[in-house]
Protein backbone atom coordinates (compact mmCIF):
# COMPACT_ATOMS: atom_id res chain seq x y z
CA UNK A 1 0.00 0.00 0.00
CA UNK A 2 1.33 2.76 -0.77
CA UNK A 3 2.64 5.48 1.77
CA UNK A 4 -0.44 7.80 2.10
CA UNK A 5 -0.93 9.65 5.18
CA UNK A 6 -1.67 12.60 6.61
CA UNK A 7 -3.28 13.96 9.38
CA UNK A 8 -4.02 16.68 11.28
CA UNK A 9 -1.04 17.34 12.46
CA UNK A 10 -1.86 19.42 15.38
CA UNK A 11 -1.32 18.33 19.02
CA UNK A 12 -4.60 15.71 20.61
CA UNK A 13 -6.73 17.74 23.50
CA UNK A 14 -4.97 21.26 23.05
CA UNK A 15 -8.59 22.79 23.04
CA UNK A 16 -8.40 25.84 21.06
CA UNK A 17 -11.81 28.34 21.26
CA UNK A 18 -13.16 30.90 19.12
CA UNK A 19 -15.32 33.34 20.18
CA UNK A 20 -17.67 36.59 19.71
CA UNK A 21 -19.66 38.89 20.93
CA UNK A 22 -22.07 40.48 21.83
CA UNK A 23 -24.82 37.76 20.62
CA UNK A 24 -27.24 40.17 19.86
CA UNK A 25 -25.37 43.74 18.75
CA UNK A 26 -27.01 47.02 18.62
CA UNK A 27 -26.45 49.43 15.88
CA UNK A 28 -26.48 53.36 17.18
CA UNK A 29 -25.77 56.71 15.59
CA UNK A 30 -22.23 57.34 14.18
CA UNK A 31 -20.28 60.41 14.65
CA UNK A 32 -21.16 60.69 10.55
CA UNK A 33 -24.40 61.31 9.25
CA UNK A 34 -26.53 58.48 7.97
CA UNK A 35 -23.88 55.81 8.91
CA UNK A 36 -24.87 53.31 12.05
CA UNK A 37 -22.44 51.50 13.77
CA UNK A 38 -22.12 48.27 16.25
CA UNK A 39 -18.85 47.14 18.58
CA UNK A 40 -18.20 43.77 18.22
CA UNK A 41 -15.53 41.49 20.78
CA UNK A 42 -13.62 39.01 19.79
CA UNK A 43 -11.88 36.41 21.18
CA UNK A 44 -9.02 34.02 19.70
CA UNK A 45 -7.77 31.20 21.76
CA UNK A 46 -6.90 29.04 18.91
CA UNK A 47 -3.20 28.54 18.42
CA UNK A 48 -4.05 27.24 14.64
CA UNK A 49 -5.95 30.67 13.61
CA UNK A 50 -3.86 33.98 12.84
CA UNK A 51 -6.79 35.39 10.88
CA UNK A 52 -10.38 35.74 11.05
CA UNK A 53 -12.56 37.59 8.45
CA UNK A 54 -15.49 39.44 9.17
CA UNK A 55 -19.09 39.63 6.96
CA UNK A 56 -22.28 41.52 7.60
CA UNK A 57 -25.63 39.51 5.72
CA UNK A 58 -29.11 39.79 5.58
CA UNK A 59 -31.79 37.49 6.30
CA UNK A 60 -30.71 35.35 3.01
CA UNK A 61 -27.32 35.16 4.00
CA UNK A 62 -26.61 38.00 0.81
CA UNK A 63 -23.01 40.03 2.02
CA UNK A 64 -24.02 43.88 2.74
CA UNK A 65 -21.57 46.38 2.27
CA UNK A 66 -19.98 47.49 5.52
CA UNK A 67 -16.79 49.33 7.25
CA UNK A 68 -14.53 48.07 10.08
CA UNK A 69 -11.54 48.47 10.15
CA UNK A 70 -10.42 45.70 9.11
CA UNK A 71 -12.49 42.58 6.90
CA UNK A 72 -9.46 40.42 7.72
CA UNK A 73 -8.83 40.54 11.45
CA UNK A 74 -5.25 39.76 12.61
CA UNK A 75 -5.26 38.43 16.05
CA UNK A 76 -2.27 36.62 17.50
CA UNK A 77 -3.36 33.38 20.47
CA UNK A 78 -5.07 34.71 23.49
CA UNK A 79 -5.78 38.09 21.88
CA UNK A 80 -9.23 39.75 22.57
CA UNK A 81 -10.17 42.75 20.35
CA UNK A 82 -12.95 45.22 19.80
CA UNK A 83 -13.65 46.16 16.17
CA UNK A 84 -16.29 48.84 15.05
CA UNK A 85 -18.78 47.60 12.49
CA UNK A 86 -20.10 50.62 9.88
CA UNK A 87 -23.47 50.26 8.15
CA UNK A 88 -25.10 52.82 6.04
CA UNK A 89 -28.70 53.52 7.67
CA UNK A 90 -30.19 52.59 4.10
CA UNK A 91 -28.59 48.92 4.51
CA UNK A 92 -29.50 48.80 8.37
CA UNK A 93 -33.06 47.47 8.10
CA UNK A 94 -31.37 44.74 6.27
CA UNK A 95 -28.62 43.30 8.48
CA UNK A 96 -29.78 40.05 9.87
CA UNK A 97 -25.57 38.69 10.83
CA UNK A 98 -22.25 39.70 11.16
CA UNK A 99 -20.26 36.86 11.81
CA UNK A 100 -16.64 36.35 12.26
CA UNK A 101 -15.00 32.85 10.26
CA UNK A 102 -11.75 31.80 11.86
CA UNK A 103 -9.07 31.59 8.27
CA UNK A 104 -7.68 28.31 8.74
CA UNK A 105 -3.71 27.52 7.95
CA UNK A 106 -2.73 24.19 6.97
CA UNK A 107 -2.89 21.57 8.97
CA UNK A 108 -6.00 22.74 10.90
CA UNK A 109 -8.80 20.55 10.14
CA UNK A 110 -11.72 22.90 11.82
CA UNK A 111 -12.78 26.22 10.55
CA UNK A 112 -15.08 28.17 13.18
CA UNK A 113 -17.72 30.63 12.78
CA UNK A 114 -19.77 32.75 14.84
CA UNK A 115 -23.06 34.92 13.63
CA UNK A 116 -24.41 37.73 15.94
CA UNK A 117 -27.44 38.46 14.72
CA UNK A 118 -29.27 41.90 15.10
CA UNK A 119 -33.13 41.88 16.69
CA UNK B 1 -1.22 58.88 72.85
CA UNK B 2 -5.06 58.20 73.82
CA UNK B 3 -5.99 60.76 70.92
CA UNK B 4 -3.82 58.52 68.42
CA UNK B 5 -5.06 55.60 69.11
CA UNK B 6 -8.73 56.44 69.19
CA UNK B 7 -7.59 58.36 65.67
CA UNK B 8 -6.93 54.70 64.13
CA UNK B 9 -9.96 53.26 65.87
CA UNK B 10 -12.21 55.62 64.28
CA UNK B 11 -10.11 55.08 60.83
CA UNK B 12 -10.27 51.72 60.97
CA UNK B 13 -13.72 51.41 61.58
CA UNK B 14 -14.53 54.28 59.03
CA UNK B 15 -12.29 51.75 56.14
CA UNK B 16 -14.64 48.88 57.31
CA UNK B 17 -17.89 50.57 56.42
CA UNK B 18 -16.31 51.69 53.09
CA UNK B 19 -15.30 48.18 51.87
CA UNK B 20 -18.63 47.12 53.52
CA UNK B 21 -20.29 49.17 50.94
CA UNK B 22 -18.04 48.41 47.53
CA UNK B 23 -20.44 47.05 45.42
CA UNK B 24 -19.10 44.17 42.60
CA UNK B 25 -20.40 44.23 39.43
CA UNK B 26 -20.72 41.91 36.51
CA UNK B 27 -21.91 41.30 33.30
CA UNK B 28 -23.22 38.68 32.08
CA UNK B 29 -24.18 38.19 28.50
CA UNK B 30 -25.02 35.44 26.41
CA UNK B 31 -22.36 33.69 24.12
CA UNK B 32 -20.94 31.04 21.54
CA UNK B 33 -17.69 29.58 22.00
CA UNK B 34 -16.47 26.98 19.44
CA UNK B 35 -13.54 24.82 20.84
CA UNK B 36 -12.14 22.44 18.52
CA UNK B 37 -11.74 19.67 21.01
CA UNK B 38 -10.14 17.02 19.35
CA UNK B 39 -8.24 17.54 16.03
CA UNK B 40 -9.18 14.88 12.87
CA UNK B 41 -7.22 11.96 11.38
CA UNK B 42 -7.98 10.05 8.21
CA UNK B 43 -6.84 6.64 8.51
CA UNK B 44 -6.65 5.03 5.50
CA UNK B 45 -7.69 1.19 5.65
CA UNK B 46 -7.40 0.09 1.86
CA UNK B 47 -5.96 2.18 -0.94
CA UNK B 48 -8.62 3.80 -2.14
CA UNK B 49 -10.15 5.24 1.13
CA UNK B 50 -9.78 8.09 3.43
CA UNK B 51 -11.41 7.78 6.99
CA UNK B 52 -11.70 9.40 10.30
CA UNK B 53 -13.64 6.67 11.83
CA UNK B 54 -11.78 4.49 14.68
CA UNK B 55 -12.66 1.36 13.19
CA UNK B 56 -10.84 2.72 9.79
CA UNK B 57 -7.99 3.62 12.04
CA UNK B 58 -8.67 7.41 12.21
CA UNK B 59 -9.65 9.90 14.67
CA UNK B 60 -12.89 11.83 14.84
CA UNK B 61 -12.95 15.05 14.95
CA UNK B 62 -14.44 16.69 18.16
CA UNK B 63 -15.89 20.28 18.44
CA UNK B 64 -17.20 21.53 21.67
CA UNK B 65 -19.56 24.46 21.83
CA UNK B 66 -20.46 26.41 24.83
CA UNK B 67 -23.46 28.65 24.98
CA UNK B 68 -24.30 30.78 28.55
CA UNK B 69 -28.14 31.09 27.49
CA UNK B 70 -30.32 28.79 26.50
CA UNK B 71 -31.93 29.21 23.30
CA UNK B 72 -30.50 31.38 21.54
CA UNK B 73 -27.92 29.48 19.30
CA UNK B 74 -28.15 27.01 16.26
CA UNK B 75 -25.22 24.81 15.73
CA UNK B 76 -24.21 23.72 12.57
CA UNK B 77 -21.59 21.34 11.33
CA UNK B 78 -20.55 20.67 7.96
CA UNK B 79 -18.40 17.72 7.11
CA UNK B 80 -15.67 18.10 4.16
CA UNK B 81 -16.74 17.93 0.17
CA UNK B 82 -13.41 18.48 -0.49
CA UNK B 83 -9.82 18.32 0.21
CA UNK B 84 -8.22 21.46 1.31
CA UNK B 85 -4.47 19.64 0.75
CA UNK B 86 -3.90 16.88 -0.97
CA UNK B 87 -1.96 16.11 -3.65
CA UNK B 88 -2.88 16.58 -7.30
CA UNK B 89 -6.02 14.05 -7.64
CA UNK B 90 -6.96 13.06 -11.60
CA UNK B 91 -10.48 11.33 -10.37
CA UNK B 92 -13.24 11.97 -8.46
CA UNK B 93 -13.39 12.31 -4.63
CA UNK B 94 -16.99 11.08 -3.03
CA UNK B 95 -17.06 12.12 0.04
CA UNK B 96 -19.76 10.77 2.72
CA UNK B 97 -19.82 12.13 6.46
CA UNK B 98 -22.38 12.52 9.29
CA UNK B 99 -22.24 14.81 12.83
CA UNK B 100 -23.39 13.25 16.00
CA UNK B 101 -23.67 14.03 19.28
CA UNK B 102 -20.75 12.86 21.81
CA UNK B 103 -20.90 14.12 24.98
CA UNK B 104 -23.46 17.26 26.91
CA UNK B 105 -22.76 18.82 30.02
CA UNK B 106 -26.44 18.70 30.99
CA UNK B 107 -28.71 15.52 30.99
CA UNK B 108 -31.40 18.00 29.33
CA UNK B 109 -29.52 18.06 26.06
CA UNK B 110 -29.96 14.33 25.56
CA UNK B 111 -33.14 15.48 22.95
CA UNK B 112 -30.38 17.27 20.87
CA UNK B 113 -29.45 14.01 18.37
CA UNK B 114 -33.44 12.83 17.90
CA UNK B 115 -33.82 16.99 17.11
CA UNK B 116 -30.72 17.45 14.81
CA UNK B 117 -31.70 18.16 11.01
CA UNK B 118 -29.29 17.35 8.15
CA UNK B 119 -29.51 19.12 4.81
CA UNK B 120 -26.49 17.75 2.13
CA UNK B 121 -23.31 17.53 4.37
CA UNK B 122 -24.67 20.05 7.37
CA UNK B 123 -25.83 19.11 10.29
CA UNK B 124 -27.81 21.65 12.51
CA UNK B 125 -28.71 21.24 15.97
CA UNK B 126 -31.31 23.98 18.27
CA UNK B 127 -28.96 24.65 21.25
CA UNK B 128 -32.23 24.68 23.68
CA UNK B 129 -29.73 24.18 27.18
CA UNK B 130 -27.34 26.19 28.05
CA UNK B 131 -23.92 24.31 28.84
CA UNK B 132 -21.10 22.70 27.00
CA UNK B 133 -22.24 20.21 23.43
CA UNK B 134 -19.72 17.82 21.83
CA UNK B 135 -20.22 17.30 18.44
CA UNK B 136 -18.24 14.55 16.33
CA UNK B 137 -18.25 14.15 12.47
CA UNK B 138 -17.35 11.20 10.52
CA UNK B 139 -15.85 12.01 7.28
CA UNK B 140 -15.18 9.17 4.26
CA UNK B 141 -13.59 9.63 1.08
CA UNK B 142 -13.45 7.15 -1.66
CA UNK B 143 -11.14 8.13 -4.61
CA UNK B 144 -12.38 7.00 -8.21
CA UNK B 145 -13.31 3.02 -8.32
CA UNK B 146 -11.08 1.41 -5.89
CA UNK B 147 -8.20 3.94 -6.73
CA UNK B 148 -5.39 4.33 -4.71
CA UNK B 149 -4.86 7.86 -3.85
CA UNK B 150 -2.00 8.91 -4.62
CA UNK B 151 0.76 9.19 -1.64
CA UNK B 152 1.59 12.55 -0.04
CA UNK B 153 -0.33 14.69 3.32
CA UNK B 154 -4.05 14.95 3.01
CA UNK B 155 -6.45 17.53 4.99
CA UNK B 156 -9.97 18.37 5.08
CA UNK B 157 -11.77 20.80 6.95
CA UNK B 158 -15.15 20.82 9.03
CA UNK B 159 -17.04 23.53 8.94
CA UNK B 160 -18.59 24.13 12.83
CA UNK B 161 -20.89 27.39 12.77
CA UNK B 162 -22.31 29.00 15.99
CA UNK B 163 -25.67 31.29 14.56
CA UNK B 164 -27.33 33.42 17.13
CA UNK B 165 -31.39 32.62 16.48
Amino acid sequence: MKAILLLALLPFGNAMAHEMTPTYPVFTESFMAGISVTTMNLFNKRTDVSYYEIGVFDDEWEPIPFVSQYTIIPMEYLDTLAFDVYVSNLSLGSVEYICSVSQVQAGATVSSKICSRIK
Amino acid sequence: MKNLLIAVVLLASSTSVLAADTPIVGNVQTRCLITTDTNGVFGNPLPSKLSTASADGGVVPVVRYDVTLADAYLAKVTTPTAFSASPSLSDSVTWTGSTAVSKTSDAAMSGYEAAKVTYGSTTQFDLTKAGSTWFSSTATAVYGVSKSFPGGSYTAIVLAECIAK
